[in-house]
Order: structure tokens, then sequence, then C-alpha cells
């Protein structure tokens, strides 16, 4: 769908031609004269007390120039502030080392090695002598909760961070007078991020100003909070975000390092850099998921849902990060998804455990609320031997329902389930496909057709449950020449912003595309701005785009009718001349307009020059991209080994800006939702040391794993915002899990199998035919 | 040690410590930092080059073993402002997102059709398991090398 | 740390007599990853990719020579006669590792998981082995390798290559991992079939402590073929339960353990189905060639 010729169409990406030729700047690409360089060295125990440290060897070692403890950083350094609170939540604040004499997870820092390059400073670290004495840890958050459990943070006396209920209606009699009810266990299992860029920063303090390059999603919220910690005056503190290759919601943290190393090139007078290796990145950035969810769902005979009951409880890990508890309230919020569940609770339980802490990762709360839905709806429609797509089609919220208040207090703005549900199974030609694997089973051959239907929260920040700070901003300046310059708060890292606003600005102002320059991730050219994550950049920051647009042609026609001698309701424009309505031969070039608004001598009276509008949109209401993803797999029951057969996707982004960009979201979206079906997930021993290190053993897909995909849309424009968009960075994750697992669970339905843990692996799989795993 | 070796056509020499990878050597002592480091272990292609025109991952290859050899990298494949026809299929299908696998896939699909002109999806998605990409699913990527290969044999 | 540089086997034989600790490095698939996480800091590390005499195949009076450098990529584009070699090679890794990966790499490593030793076992293979003075031994795989990552390769030897005697008939490589390509195998399987001796030859990899033959499972199925008459015939059928038997026995023959990769009884069970289903791919293959 084309809105106009910029918005809607679909223009290649403006950032190609720097990445594709090598040319683009990430952390790792930054090098200064006189750099020096961090190794940090991290806890090998889940749990344990530091008797002492011993750097002597260390600081003997050749190359190096400076190793911090806690006590070195504390003296630098303060704590990180902890991420926005909700209400009677307990959470220790962290220092970028460990200060208090205790690692609470494998890969804690504990001190930190600067030298004059990376391999002294990798090779002195192996010489801090750090005297361990180790304690009981708990890795399972169940475990956590039980009386007697080690405790990991002994001043807040409890592994509970915080206990939060949503819900409304009468559950209980809901579920009394219910005539069937399922009941399920989910285990979302941990989930690393695995951004292909690990995480880096460089600090240099010159001339009375700070620079930290970082790989962030947020940098203007380090800034903030760089000025807090290393004690500076903020606008002596310039955050660059330069090239940033993924996030996925892992660099949506301020961390201890991006503190660190500014404080280390405030001591040192020296720009100092540091760069995660691949195995720091899988133990000391955040993790995703970790939840375990119980659902129950009470339905009547005719599939009508009456009641929905989940207690929820989520893996903190060692410390509350940004947005921790974000993440899993967003679960108790969504998770009554595209239904009218009339009677809803949800408990939502946050609890701390010897792992490396979690937060937002793609979804980030949304996949589980989905997942725990989609599972449920499908063990209804077994019991009651109804079609899944009946049982959605049943309990669907109707479009005239909308706005829709579920009981867990979202406010949905406007969807069409049905609609995206009847085009996928057109698609799919899901009745032929049920034919088939009807035919198939009589040969021992084992189909599956997995549908979910998702809806899902996008267009705030990532905190469900908490106020403020979800504005975003934009400045819109038309240069003297007539070329644009957007400035944006956001800071995307590979989703093509730099094109997408540029189309906002071509479609509002009438400028070709080419020229728009579109500027982020710069806290000196941007003052202020929240950031990338939760699908909000274009519902929040292109709204901020679009309004501030609007504003400066707003300008530019009263400039313009000023020119002509005409009133500004009689001036129209084509983008590159405004013109009299009516009098052709009277008009003015767009670039005259523009250099007259600096040039200033002939400005309506009393208009300020300049053609520069700075505008913050502050979205009132959050907005709910919705769809349906349906896969077609198939299983062998000799080796549990699953084959994508197809995957469609029909999803409902609102208005879509540019179609090439919202599919490569979605295909992205996907493979990692699929991944978590039947590939990735962390596994820890029992003393808490990761053995999923590697991408040898944590299986991020590759070519090879992952089907092609059908893509489709449906257009339900949001009231809530000027573009009428809802966000689609997270959509394919959140609709794909379910729809995978569905798919198997629908191919093992005639040998009885009903749940599956994830990743659902080939030996899974068997073990589920087998029945029997514990004692072959 | 000191390491010479011919890299994009120019023969370049400096000193590395021995046990340097030739991912290393490239990156922080010649300064082209095209090539990525992100797993050090061979397991992603992000550093992949051409060592005497084979393809390989440079973080496995010592760069003492492309002493008095040829290298070619990313950098290489543009000329004189002419994109490669597989950098011009990237920018048209979309398959480049955050960018930093993005060399390492340029360079894996650019070998794959020196050697096969015209493969089928199933060769392009075997030639190119030793790419991790995390944001695009590899669909657009696969489409990319469909319309190189197309405009290669032109 | 230093790099040797050797250009011919016999100054890289010398540099092993005389600098005992000098690790080689062919295709670095292994011995870089363990420089690279700073797990390895060997004195000296002697480069020996490019030495002619390990770049070489060669066929004798029926027997085969491959040498330890010769990558997994010219394996399968160029040796096409070995096919359960060639797919082995093929599920080696990416076309990165493929090209820097050898035979010889997998024999240093002597990882269980290694793809192309399955493929020695059941070839019967030997493995060469030099040292300085042109002194050679060949020692029957399973003598070489003792252990996971244990081999009885001497401190002054290099791995020259491997050799085998060709035998006539068909065989296949597979595997099962947690991926499709480029996946560390959880349980793998060489079947070879011998047509003049009248033998069926099965190796296991990823399933015990070092490739597996399964001796009992192989003798089983050739006497039942050998009643069923199918040596002679191959269009003569193999009963269900011989096949279904036969992978049991496989299975019974595999020492797996619990990993994080996957578990043992999934291994063993996994070794029955490659079994049969290789069984089937040969007998298959049989009755297409008619047996010659």
């Amino acid at each position: 769908m084309v809105i106009s010729h910029a918005l809607g169409a679909r223009i290649k990406r403006r950032e190609d031609p720097r990445l594709i030729t090598g040319r683009a700047i990430y952390v790792d690409d930054l090098n200064f004269a006189g750099m020096v360089h961090v190794a940090i060295v991290r806890s090998p125990h889940a749990h344990a007390t530091i008797r002492s440290i011993d750097t002597t060897a260390a600081r003997r070692a050749p190359g190096v120039v400076a190793v911090w403890t806690g006590e070195d950083v504390k003296a630098r350094c303060g704590p990180l502030p902890v991420g926005p609170r909700i209400k009677e939540m307990k959470a220790p604040k962290r220092f970028p080392l460990v200060i208090d004499g205790v690692v609470r997870h494998v890969g804690d820092p504990v001190a930190a090695v600067v030298a004059t390059t990376m391999d002294a400073a990798r090779d002195a670290s192996d010489l801090v002598e750090v005297d361990y004495e180790p304690l009981p840890s708990v890795q399972d958050p169940e475990a956590a909760l039980e009386p007697g459990a080690p405790i990991l943070h002994q001043d807040l006396g409890t592994n509970v961070c915080f206990r939060m209920t949503y819900g409304g209606g009468n559950v209980e009699e809901a579920f009394a007078g219910a005539d069937v009810v399922v009941k399920t266990r989910i285990v979302q299992q941990r989930l690393i991020p695995a951004a292909m860029e690990t995480r880096g920063v460089v600090a240099q303090y010159k001339g009375g100003e700070l620079t930290v390059w970082t790989s962030t999603q947020i940098p203007h919220v380090v800034k903030t909070t760089l000025a807090e910690t290393v004690r500076l005056p903020e606008h002596e503190i310039h955050v660059i975000a330069p090239e940033v290759g993924g996030g996925f919601g892992s660099k949506l943290d301020v961390y201890g390092e991006e503190g660190l190393v500014a404080a280390l090139a405030l001591a040192l007078g020296r720009p100092v850099k540091w760069i995660e290796s691949r195995r720091e990145n899988f133990i000391a950035t955040i993790h995703g998921r970790g939840q375990i969810d119980y659902v129950e769902l009470a339905a009547h005979h005719d599939g009508t849902v009456a009641g929905l009951r989940v207690r929820a409880i989520a893996d903190l890990g060692a410390y509350s990060q940004l947005l921790t508890p974000g993440v899993p309230t967003n679960t108790g919020l969504m998770c009554c998804g595209c239904y009218r569940i009339p009677n809803a609770h949800a408990e939502v339980i946050g609890v701390f455990t010897n792992r490396t802490p979690t937060d937002a990762y793609r979804g980030a709360g949304r996949p589980e609320a989905t997942f725990l839905i989609e599972r449920a709806m499908d063990l209804l429609a077994a019991e009651l031997k109804m079609d899944p797509v009946e049982v959605r089609r049943k309990n669907f919220i109707p479009p005239a329902a909308f706005p829709y208040k579920t009981p867990t207090g979202a406010v949905y703005d406007s969807g069409n389930y049905e609609r995206a549900l009847d085009k996928a199974l057109e698609r799919a030609d899901y009745r032929a496909l049920r034919d088939e694997q009807a035919k198939l089973r009589k040969q021992g051959r084992y189909l599956g057709i997995g549908i979910a239907t998702y809806v899902e929260i996008t267009g705030l920040g990532a905190v469900a449950g908490l106020s403020g700070g979800n504005w975003e901003s934009a400045t819109v300046r038309v240069e003297p020449t007539g070329k644009v310059t957007v400035l944006t708060g956001t800071s995307p890292h590979g989703q093509g912003e730099e094109t997408t606003f540029a189309q906002i600005v071509s479609d509002r102002l009438g400028v070709p595309v080419e020229d728009v320059v579109v500027l982020h991730g710069d806290t000196r050219a941007v003052p202020h701005g929240v950031g990338t994550f939760g699908s909000r950049t274009t519902p929040v920051g292109g709204s901020a785009v679009y309004v501030a647009a609007e504003k400066v042609k707003d300008k530019a026609v009263q400039i313009a009718a000023h020119l002509l001698e005409a009133a500004p309701a009689d001036i129209s424009t084509d983008g590159a001349r405004f013109t009299v309505r009516g009098s052709p031969e009277r008009s003015v070039e767009f670039k005259d307009v523009a250099r007259m608004a600096y040039k200033a001598y002939k400005l309506p009276a009393g208009m300020e020059p300049g053609l520069d509008v700075t505008h913050f949109f502050v979205p009132k209401e959050r907005v709910f991209p919705f769809g349906t993803h349906l896969c077609v797999v198939e299983v062998d029951p000799d080796t549990g080994e699953v084959t994508f057969r197809r995957y469609i996707a029909v999803d409902d982004c609102g208005n879509i800006l540019n179609p090439l960009l919202v599919a490569g979201q979605i295909h992205g979206g996907i493979v990692q939702g699929l991944a978590q079906a039947i590939y990735e997930g962390v596994t820890y021993d029992d003393e808490g040391q990761l053995l999923t290190g590697t991408f040898a053993e944590y299986v991020v897909p590759q070519a090879t794993d992952v089907p092609a995909f059908e893509l489709d849309h449906t257009v339900t424009p949001s009231p809530h915002n000027p573009l009428g968009a809802k966000g689609v960075g997270e959509a394919g994750t959140i609709g794909a899990t379910p729809a995978v697992v569905n798919a198997i669970l629908d191919a093992l339905a005639p040998f009885g199998v009903k749940d599956l843990q994830m990743p659902i692996t080939p030996r899974r799989v068997w073990e589920a035919l087998e029945g029997n795993s514990a004692s072959r | 040690m000191l390491i010479k070796a011919r890299i994009n056509d120019e023969w370049r020499e400096a000193d590395v410590w021995p046990g340097a990878s030739l991912l290393f050597f490239l990156r922080e002592t010649l300064g082209l930092v095209g090539s990525k480091n992100a797993c050090e272990q061979g397991e992603c292609g992000s550093c992949s080059v051409w060592l005497d025109g084979e393809l390989v991952c440079s973080c496995l290859v010592l760069a003492a073993q492309a002493h008095g050899h040829e290298v070619r990298t990313v950098e290489a494949l543009a000329t004189d402002d002419r994109l490669h026809p597989v950098q011009e299929a990237f920018i048209q299908t979309g398959a480049v997102q955050c960018g930093f696998c993005t060399p390492g896939l340029i360079v894996a699909v650019a070998d794959l059709l020196e050697h096969d002109p015209r493969p089928s999806e199933t060769i392009i998605r075997e030639a190119l398991a030793g790419n991790l990409c995390r944001c695009t699913g590899y669909a657009k990527i696969i489409d990319a090398v469909k319309i190189a290969a197309g405009r290669m044999q032109k | 740390m230093h790099v040797l540089l050797p250009r011919t086997l016999e100054e890289a034989l010398e540099m092993k007599a005389s600098a005992p600790p000098a690790v080689p490095i062919a295709g670095g698939t292994d011995l870089m990853v363990e420089l690279n996480f700073d797990r390895t800091r060997p004195q000296a590390i002697m480069e020996i990719s490019r030495l002619p005499e390990l770049n070489v195949w060669r066929r004798e009076n029926g027997t085969f020579s491959l040498g330890a450098g010769v990558p997994y990529s010219r394996i399968v584009r160029d040796l096409t006669e070995f096919r359960p070699l060639v797919e082995a090679s093929r599920t080696v890794g990416s076309p990165q590792i493929r090209n820097r990966g050898t035979v010889g790499g997998n024999l240093g490593t002597s990882s269980p998981a290694g793809d192309a030793l399955p493929v020695l076992a059941a070839y019967d293979a030997e493995v060469v082995l030099a040292k300085a003075g042109g002194k050679i031994r060949r020692l029957p795989f399973a003598q070489f390798m003792t252990g996971p990552k244990k081999n009885a390769l001497a401190p002054d030897e290099l791995i020259l290559g491997t050799r085998w005697k060709v035998v006539r008939g068909p065989g296949s490589f597979s595997k099962i991992g947690t991926r499709n390509a480029m996946v560390i195998a959880l349980a793998s399987l060489c079947l070879v079939l011998d047509e003049d001796g009248r033998s069926v030859r099965v190796a296991l990899g990823s399933v015990g402590p070092t490739i597996l033959r399964a001796p009992d499972a192989e003798s089983f199925a050739a006497r039942a073929m050998e009643t069923a008459g199918v040596w002679r015939d191959p269009f003569g059928p193999l009963p269900t339960r011989v096949i279904e038997e036969f992978g049991e026995r496989v299975a019974a023959a595999a020492k797996p353990i619990d990993d994080v990769r996957g578990t043992a009884a999934y291994r063993r069970h996994a070794c029955a189905v490659l079994a049969q289903r290789a069984l089937r791919w040969a007998l298959d293959d049989r009755k297409l060639t008619g047996a010659r």
C-alpha cells in the first residue's frame, strides 16, 4: 500500500552503501593514539564471597597501565542507577565492578586490567589472583522461592524482587462455572540475544569533555546515567552510538562497563577501549525470557473462554537491570491475547537467581504472553475436539469492540483479528492442508499445522505499568540550501530509519528523499532522546518527525505566502515550489523560501528567523499490532527431527512506511521466534556454569535451518499517532514461537503428546514418543 | 614476527605477535576493519576473506600462514565507486540490516558465484551456512544471491 | 612463541625432531580457536598447510593414500569415488571450514566427533606417521586413536596421511545433530559393504570415547545377507526384522554419554536409526548397480 509517493514506497536503504563495502565504523573499528585496552576479570563462581584480590603480579606484567578492583571503582565512580522501579520492588544498586565482596553469577566483573595492547591486558588479567569462598547458589527460580534457599542479596532478606497482579472480573466464579479447564506449565527457557556485534566501549576525556562511544540502543540514557555515575555535568558528556551491530534489547541497558571505561578514561587521561569477547557476551550481557508460567484456562462446551489464571515466575538472574521488571509484567498485562476473556488474573513474581541478569530481549514479555495463551487455546481445542481455528474465532475481540480494555488493564487501540486469520488460512489453503495431513498420517507421516494469532503492545517504552520517559524527540531543519536535516532521538541499529524518516519528511514537505539526511545516535547532534526499543521507533520517533515536519511546512507556507503577497490558506505546494492557488505564475521555489528563512529580511512581521522545528512527541495511548502466523512442519518420528514445510505470516502493523524494511523486520523476527521453538536455549549446570557458552553449543540458526517465508498484511491504522503506524520490530518473534510449537504438537497429536519443553530438539521429540525418557 | 603479504593487490608488511590471526593482522595492524570479529572460532563467518583465492575465516588462519601469500578482503570488491554486483543486489533486496555480518556475507556470496554461477536455493543456503546473520532471517540475502547470479550471467 | 615455516616435509620433520614442542598447524580450525581463546600458548607453531608431500593422493595396487593436508573441499570436488568420505567431508562445517580443514587435522585432534574418522575406521584405514630420517610408522586406525583427543602420535612425529585398501561396494556416511548443517554430530555412522569380501562394516562417531566398530552387528548383517541370498542377488529381499535387528545390534555397540548436546539414550537410538537407514540405502544402491 502506498500512502504517498514517498511514504509506503519500497525505497532502498540509504544506510547500505557504507555497510556493504566495509567502510562503516563500529566501536571496535575506532583506534586513537595512546589508546589503552581493558580486560575484565570475571567470576568463575555462581555465588561466592571474595576473600581477597591480589593484583601485584598483574600490575607488574608487561604493558599494564592500571589494575582496578571494586575499591578503586568506588573511589571514582558511583553506582549505576537501577531502572524505573515498580512499586514495592526490592533491588540493590550495582557498581561497575563488584564492591560488596559477593559475586552472584558466573561472569560478574571483579577487576579490570588496563594495558597498552589487548593481548597484554588479557594475559595480565590471568595474573589477578582472586581468593573466593564459594557460597551455595540457586539456579532455579522456583527453588529460589523456597524457604531456606540461598539468598542473593542479604540486605534484602529475600530473593523476591517484586510481585505484581493483573486482572479483573471474577475468576473463581468463572472457573467454578466452567465446563472444561485446561492447565499447563510452560518453561520459557532463557535465550541469548547474541547480536552479531558484541558490546564495546571507547572513552576519551579531552578538552574538558568526556566522549563515550558505545554500542547501545539508548545513547541519551547512557549519557544521563554516566553523568550521575562518573559525576560530571551532563553537558560535559558526549555519547555516540556509532554503527551498532544489532541489539534486540541486549543493548537496551546501561552496563557497568560503560561506567568503568568512562571512569578509567577520566582517571588515566588516555583513550580507553573495551571490547566484549563473544564468550563474555554470553555471560555478561543480559539474557532474555526465563519464565515459568502456570496457566489455567476455563471454558464452556461450545469453546467460549470463561476465565484465565496465570502465575508467572520470572528468573531475573542476579540483579535488576534497566528494564528487568518491565519484561514479565508485560506478560501479565498481555496474557489475554486477542480474546475476549471476561475474567482473568495474572500474578507475576520476579525472583533473583545466581545467573546472568535477564532483561528485554526481542518481544520482552509479549512472546511469553502470546505463547501461553496460544498454547492454552490449542489445548482447549484438543480437549473440546474442535479445530484450533474455530476456538480462536469464537473468542476473538470483534472489530466493533475497539477500543477494548482487557481485564488485565491494556486498552487495545484497533484491530480486526479475524481478517488476518482468514487471510492466512486462505493463503495456506487450510482445508487442503488438513486433508493432506489426514492422508499422510495413514502413510505414517506426520504433518503438523500450527496457528498463532497474536496481539502485542508497542509504541511506548518497553516498560508496562511505568509512566514517564516515553516521548521521543525530532528536529526537522530545512537548511538554507533547501536540503533537510533530521535529528532523531531514536537510535536505529539496523532498522533503517535513515530511510523511513527521510520518507516521512519527503512525504510532508515534498522534497526528494535524497535531499533528507537523518542523524541519530550522537548526543551532541541530538540533545535529547530516548532510543530504539520496543518497536517504538516508527510509531513514536517517526511521529515526532512527522509533527516536526508539519510544523516546518506551516512555517514555510507562511513565509511563501508573505513573499507572494497571498494568504497562507491560498498557498499550495508540491515540495519544489509554493504556488498561489489559481495563479500558477505566482510561485516561489522551496529553496528560496528556505534561504529567506535564514536571510530573514522579508519575513512576516514578528516571525522568528530559521526553518527548524524540534518536537517532542508524547504518545497518549499505546498501540497494538496483531496478526496470524501459520506454520506447517513435518516431524520424523524415527529421529524426532522437524522439517519446515511452509511458513505464512499475516501481520498488521498499521500503515506501512516501507514494505522492504517491514519484510526484513518480520523475517528476522520470525527466525528468532522459531529459534526459541526448536534451536536455542541456555543450559546451565547445577553449579551455575553456562554450558551453552559459544556458537558451537548455542544454536543460532543458519541459512540452512530456516524456511522461506510467505508474508502478507492487513492494514488497520492506529488512531493514536499521525502515521497510523504500530511498530513491527518484534511481531515476527511474538508470532513465530507459538506457531511453530503448535505445529509440532499438532503433528504429534496422534501419539498423545500434549506438551514439549522448548527448544523442541529431536531428542525431546523422540523422548516424548518413547514416553519414558527416564527409564531408557 | 614480520609478516609480508599481498593484500588486495598490494604488498603490505608489518610486525605482529606470532600467535596472531590473519583477522587481527588485517584489522589491528593494517587497519582493514571491513572484516569483522564476532566469534573468534570460525562459527560466524563475519571475518571471511580470500586466501590464495580460497574462502576462509581469517580468524582461523595464523597471520604467519599468509606470509608471502595473496589475501583479498571485502574492501577490494567495489572499485572506482563501482559496486560489485553482489553489493548492488544486497541493496536492491534489502539484505542488510545492522550490517555487522554483511561484509563476510558479501565475500561468501561473491565466492559462491565465482564457483557456481547459477546456484539453486538449497545450494545457496548450504554455501552460506558458515555466515551467521541475526537480523535478516536470511530471506532477502538469498533473494540477493539470486539477483546477483542473474546479473553476473549477463 | 615463534612460528616455523618449513618448505619441505624433510625440513618439517627435522624441525619436529629438534623442537619437540612445535605444534603443527594446517587448517587451524582447532588450534586457532585455542589460541584466540587464550587456552594455549605453545612455544612454537609449525605451518604445514602447504607442504607438497601432504597435499597429494595416490592409488597403488588397490590401495589409496590420502595426504594429511588435503582440505575437505578438494575431497568433495575430486574424490567422488569415495562416497562415504565425500559425504563426511560435505558435513564438515561451512565452506570456509572445508577449504581449510583436513583429514590430518581430524586425526591430530582425535575428537570422537571428527566427521572423517568413522569413515577411516570403516575403511580399515592405516594412519601413516613419519619422523626425521625417513622413519615411517603405519598404525591401524584403531591403534592410532586411543581415546577422546588421545592418539599414538609421538612428539617428534608428523601425520603424513592415511591409506586404505579400496573395496568394491556401496557405502554412506550420515549423522544426526541439533541442526541441519555445520553441526557437531550427536551420532554419526559410516557403513561400507565389501562385495568381494562379503562383509559389512560399520563405524560410529560421537557415541564413545573413540570411534567404535560394531563387529557383532557387522557379522550379523553379513550372515543374514548370505542366508537371504542377497549377496548373489541384489534384488533378493532382506527381511525387515533383519534390518531392525541390525540397527539394534549397532546401537548396542555404542557407548554414549549425556552432555549438553544430547543424552546417551537418544544417541544410542540415533545409532539404530542411522544404521537401519544406511543398510537400506546400501541395499537400494546394489539394486541400481547390480552389485557390481
